[in-house]
C-alpha cells in the first residue's frame, strides 16, 4: 500500500518517501495487531463504564461547586444522625493517664505534650540534660514496613488543624481547665 | 473464594476450523520447530528471525517490503498476496506465522487469529531467562504466603460476636450501623481520628479485634512495657462498638502512640499517612517482639501485614539486550503521582463556570494514577543499571506492578508538590475521580507482564487468577485547606450509605458528596469480604435483638 508518487522530484527524494511510507504502513499495522489482539482476546477496558463513573464525578462537582447548595462540605452542622450538637472543643472530661490532672478533650495534647515533656520547648530543656529520647520509628529498617520505592521527606506531609478554629499553639504558659 | 466469580481475565477466543484443523494435523510441532527462531527485544516485541539472519523474501515474488508470512506447513515465506494465494492452491497451509511480529495468520479467513500454544512458544525462549533471575524470596515466600492468605481471610470472619448492650434510649439509635460513632478532637488531632475512622471500620481488622482476638487481660505486653498499641486500639474497639453513640476521646490511644512514635509525639499539625504508617508499624513492630523474632513483611502474621501488606514487584529491562531483573518489596499502602496529563490548570480559579454544562471535562482518575504507576519507565541516563547479560551499565527501563494484592488495600495520592527553584512546597488541589468499585487486576503483575509481551496468552508462575482482584471502597479519607494548616474528614460507607466523620460529628451524606470530594487516601477492601461487612453490620446481630429494635424503628 505504497504511495506511488509519479513526481519529477529527484530519486532520492522517491526513494526515501518510499521508506518512510513502508515504515509508516508497518507501524499501522503494528497499532492494527495489537487492537486487534486486544479486542479478540476481551482485553478492552469497559469505556462505557469510565465514561459513566466520569459523568457521574463531574455532576458531583457541578453540584457541590453551586453556591446554592448550602451543603455538607464545611458548613456548620446542626445536628448529626443521632441528633446530637457538639461544641468547637470537646468538653468531655477526663483525668491524664500522665499526671492525674483533669483535662477537657479538646485541650488534651497540647497538655500531654508538655506533661510528657514532647514540646518544642520541653524538647530544648531535656537536651541540656543528659537524656536523649530513643528514636523508634525508624525508616529503612528491616523491621520498617514502609515500601522504600516511595521518597517521602519531611515536606511530604499534609497538615491539619482542630474544627474550624485556627491551630494555636498553647505552650505559651496559658493555664488548662481544671 | 468463588472463582466462577471472578471475572476472567482474558478469554481464549474459540479457533477458526483450519487452525483446529492444523492442530490436530500437526500439534505442537510447528510450533517447537519456530522457538529458537524466535527473538523478543527489550520492547516486548517478539519477531521470527530466519536462520542465517538474512532478510526474509517472498519465496513467490522476491518481495521484502509487505507483511512476511512463514507458512507453519512448508515453511515457505511470502508476502501477503501470496500467503492467500498458497493457502488456496496448496490445501492445508492456511496457518502463517507474520515474521515482523509473530501473529498466526489464518489464510483462509483472512484474518489473525490467536492460540494459547502459539503465545506460549513466543515467548518460552525469554521466559526462561526471567525464572533464572528472580531472587528466591518469591519462590518460598510466595507459595507459603498464598495459602496464609487464603486460610487467613478465613480466620477473619467474625466468629465471635461480642454481646453488644441493647440500649433502648433514643440516642442510642441502633438502627444506625454498629461502630458508627464520632471522635473527639483532642487539639489538632484529626488527622489521627480520620484515619482511625477508616480503620475501625476495616472488615477484616474490625473482625479481628470483635472477636477478641487480642486478649487484654493476657496480653504480655502490657508487663513488658507498660503500655500496648494493640490493646489500646482493642480498647477503641471496643468503645466505639459498644453501642453508645456519644464522641469518644482517644485520650488514651494517643499517650500509647507517642510514648511509640516519640518523634511524631508534639501537638502539631501532621500528616494522615504518615500516621497510618507508623500505626501500623508499632503494631508489627509489637508483634515481632513479642515473639522475638524479626520476621521479614513477607510471611509476618501480624494483624497490620495480614490485612495491609502486599507485595510490589520490580522489573528493570536493558534497553540494549531485553535482560530482565525482578525483585520484590512489600508494601503496606501505594503511595501515587497524581496523573497530571489531562489536568486542566483553570481547575481551581474556575469552579463554578468551566463545570457548567461542558460534558467532555479531562480530569485525573485513580485508574489513570494506577496506569502511570505501572507504566514502564525510562530511566535517565544517569541512572544506567549494570546489566548482567551485557556485563556493562545500560540505559534500562523499570516497570513496577503488584505481585500479591493485599486484604485491604490503602491507595495514598501524593498530594504535595516540591519545588526545587522556588524550594517550597505547594498541595495539589487538583480534583481525582475515584471510582467505588476497583478491579485491580490489570496492575497485577501476571497482566502487567503480558502485556508487556504483547498480551500474550501465557500462565504465569504464581498467577493470581484464584484470587479475586475486585474491591470495594469503604473510606475515603479528604483533606481541605492548605498545605500546613487543613483540616481531615473521613466518609465511610456502611451497608451502601456514606457518612461523614467530621471529628465529634457524624453526618449522613449522599453519593455525589464523596465523589466531590478532595480524597486524600483511599481504602478499598475484597469485595466478598465487603459484602459480608454489611450483613454483620446490620441492625441488629441476633434474632434476641429483635424487640429492641421495633420499639426504636419509629426513630430510624
Amino acid at each position: 500500500m505504497s504511495a506511488s508518487r509519479e513526481d519529477n522530484t529527484s530519486p532520492d527524494a522517491q526513494l526515501s518517501s518510499h521508506f518512510f511510507g513502508d515504515l509508516l504502513d508497518s507501524i499501522i499495522v503494528d497499532i492494527a495487531s495489537e487492537c486487534h489482539r486486544i479486542a479478540k482476546l476481551g482485553l478492552d477496558r469497559n469505556l462505557e463504564d469510565e465514561e459513566e463513573e466520569l459523568r457521574r464525578s463531574t455532576q458531583a462537582r457541578v453540584r457541590a461547586a453551586d453556591p446554592s447548595n448550602s451543603g455538607e462540605t464545611n458548613s456548620k452542622y446542626v445536628v448529626d444522625i443521632f441528633g446530637q450538637t457538639h461544641p468547637a472543643v470537646a468538653n468531655e472530661i477526663f483525668d491524664c493517664m500522665n499526671c492525674g490532672r483533669s483535662i477537657m478533650a479538646g485541650r488534651f495534647a497540647p497538655h500531654l505534650e508538655k506533661c510528657m515533656g514532647k514540646g518544642r520547648k520541653a524538647r530544648l530543656k531535656a537536651a541540656r540534660s543528659s537524656t536523649t529520647a530513643q528514636n523508634r520509628y525508624s525508616r529503612g529498617s528491616p523491621a520498617s514496613t514502609y515500601s522504600p520505592y516511595s521518597n517521602s521527606t519531611s515536606t511530604n506531609r499534609l497538615s491539619n488543624g482542630s474544627t474550624g478554629v485556627a491551630g494555636e499553639d498553647l505552650s505559651n504558659g496559658t493555664s488548662e481547665e481544671p | 473464594m468463588d472463582p466462577s466469580s471472578a471475572k476472567p481475565r482474558c478469554s481464549v477466543p474459540k479457533p477458526c476450523n483450519h487452525l483446529a484443523d492444523y492442530k490436530l494435523k500437526y500439534g505442537l510441532a510447528g510450533y517447537d520447530s519456530l522457538q529458537d527462531n524466535f527473538v523478543t527485544g527489550s520492547n516486548g516485541k517478539t519477531i521470527v528471525c530466519t536462520p542465517d539472519r538474512k532478510i526474509p523474501r517472498c519465496f513467490f515474488c522476491d518481495g521484502y517490503r509487505e507483511r512476511l508470512y512463514l507458512c507453519l506447513v512448508c515453511s515457505s515465506v511470502s508476502c501477503l498476496d501470496h500467503t492467500l494465494l498458497h493457502s488456496r492452491s496448496d490445501c492445508g497451509n492456511d496457518i502463517a506465522v507474520d515474521v515482523k511480529r509473530s501473529e498466526l495468520y489464518c489464510g483462509k479467513c483472512h484474518d489473525q487469529v490467536y492460540d494459547a500454544d502459539f503465545d506460549t512458544a513466543v515467548v518460552s525462549k525469554y521466559k526462561k531467562d526471567l525464572i533464572v533471575c528472580r531472587n528466591a524470596f518469591e519462590s518460598i515466600g510466595e507459595r507459603s504466603s498464598k495459602r496464609r492468605r487464603l486460610s487467613s481471610a478465613i480466620d477473619l470472619d467474625l466468629k465471635k460476636w461480642k454481646e453488644l448492650p441493647c440500649i433502648r434510649d433514643q440516642r442510642a439509635k441502633s438502627c444506625y450501623p454498629i461502630g458508627l460513632r464520632g471522635l473527639n478532637n483532642l487539639g489538632n488531632t484529626c488527622f489521627m481520628n480520620s484515619v482511625l475512622q477508616a480503620l475501625l471500620h476495616a472488615p477484616p481488622l474490625r473482625n479481628y479485634f470483635l472477636s477478641g482476638r487480642h486478649n487484654r487481660e493476657t496480653c504480655p505486653r502490657r508487663s513488658l512495657d507498660g503500655f500496648c498499641l494493640l490493646c489500646d486500639i482493642d480498647i477503641i474497639f471496643s468503645a466505639m462498638f459498644s453501642g453508645d453513640r456519644s464522641p469518644y476521646s482517644p485520650a488514651q490511644f494517643l499517650y500509647s502512640w507517642w510514648q511509640h512514635s516519640a518523634n511524631l509525639a508534639s501537638y502539631t499539625q501532621q500528616d494522615a499517612h504518615e500516621f497510618f504508617i507508623s500505626l501500623l508499624d508499632g503494631i508489627h513492630e509489637k508483634e515481632n517482639k513479642l515473639r522475638d523474632t524479626n520476621k521479614d513483611a513477607g510471611d509476618c502474621p501480624c494483624i497490620a501485614h495480614r490485612v495491609f501488606s502486599g507485595l510490589l514487584r520490580s522489573d528493570v529491562t536493558c534497553l540494549t539486550c531485553g535482560f530482565t531483573s525482578t525483585t520484590y518489596d512489600p508494601f503496606m499502602d501505594i503511595s501515587l503521582h497524581l496523573d497530571s496529563s489531562h489536568c486542566l490548570s483553570t481547575e481551581t480559579t474556575n469552579k463554578g463556570s468551566k463545570l457548567n454544562g461542558s460534558t467532555s471535562i479531562s480530569t485525573s482518575t485513580l485508574i489513570g494514577c494506577l496506569d502511570l504507576f505501572t507504566k514502564p519507565e525510562k530511566l535517565g541516563s544517569d541512572q544506567k543499571l549494570h546489566c548482567q547479560n551485557c556485563q556493562e551499565k545500560q540505559d534500562s527501563s523499570k516497570q513496577l506492578s503488584i505481585g500479591r494484592l493485599p486484604l485491604a488495600l490503602c491507595l495514598q495520592v501524593k498530594r504535595f508538590e516540591h519545588s526545587f527553584i522556588r524550594k517550597t512546597s505547594r498541595k495539589i488541589d487538583w480534583h481525582l475521580q475515584f471510582p467505588f468499585s476497583l478491579d485491580m487486576s490489570p496492575y497485577l503483575s501476571s497482566s502487567i507482564i503480558r502485556k508487556r509481551l504483547g498480551n500474550r496468552m501465557i500462565s504465569f508462575d504464581g498467577d493470581e487468577s484464584d484470587v479475586s482482584a475486585e474491591y470495594e471502597i469503604f473510606a475515603v479519607v479528604t483533606h481541605s485547606g492548605m498545605l500546613e494548616s487543613g483540616h481531615y474528614v473521613t466518609y465511610l460507607r456502611l451497608r451502601n450509605q456514606w457518612y461523614k466523620c467530621d471529628d465529634a460529628w457524624i453526618t449522613e451524606v449522599d453519593e455525589a458528596t464523596v465523589r466531590a470530594s478532595q480524597c486524600y487516601m483511599t481504602f478499598y477492601v475484597q469485595k466478598m469480604l465487603y459484602h459480608k461487612a454489611n450483613e454483620e453490620i446490620g441492625c441488629a446481630p441476633t434474632s434476641s435483638r429483635r424487640d429492641s429494635l421495633m420499639s426504636v424503628v419509629g426513630y430510624c
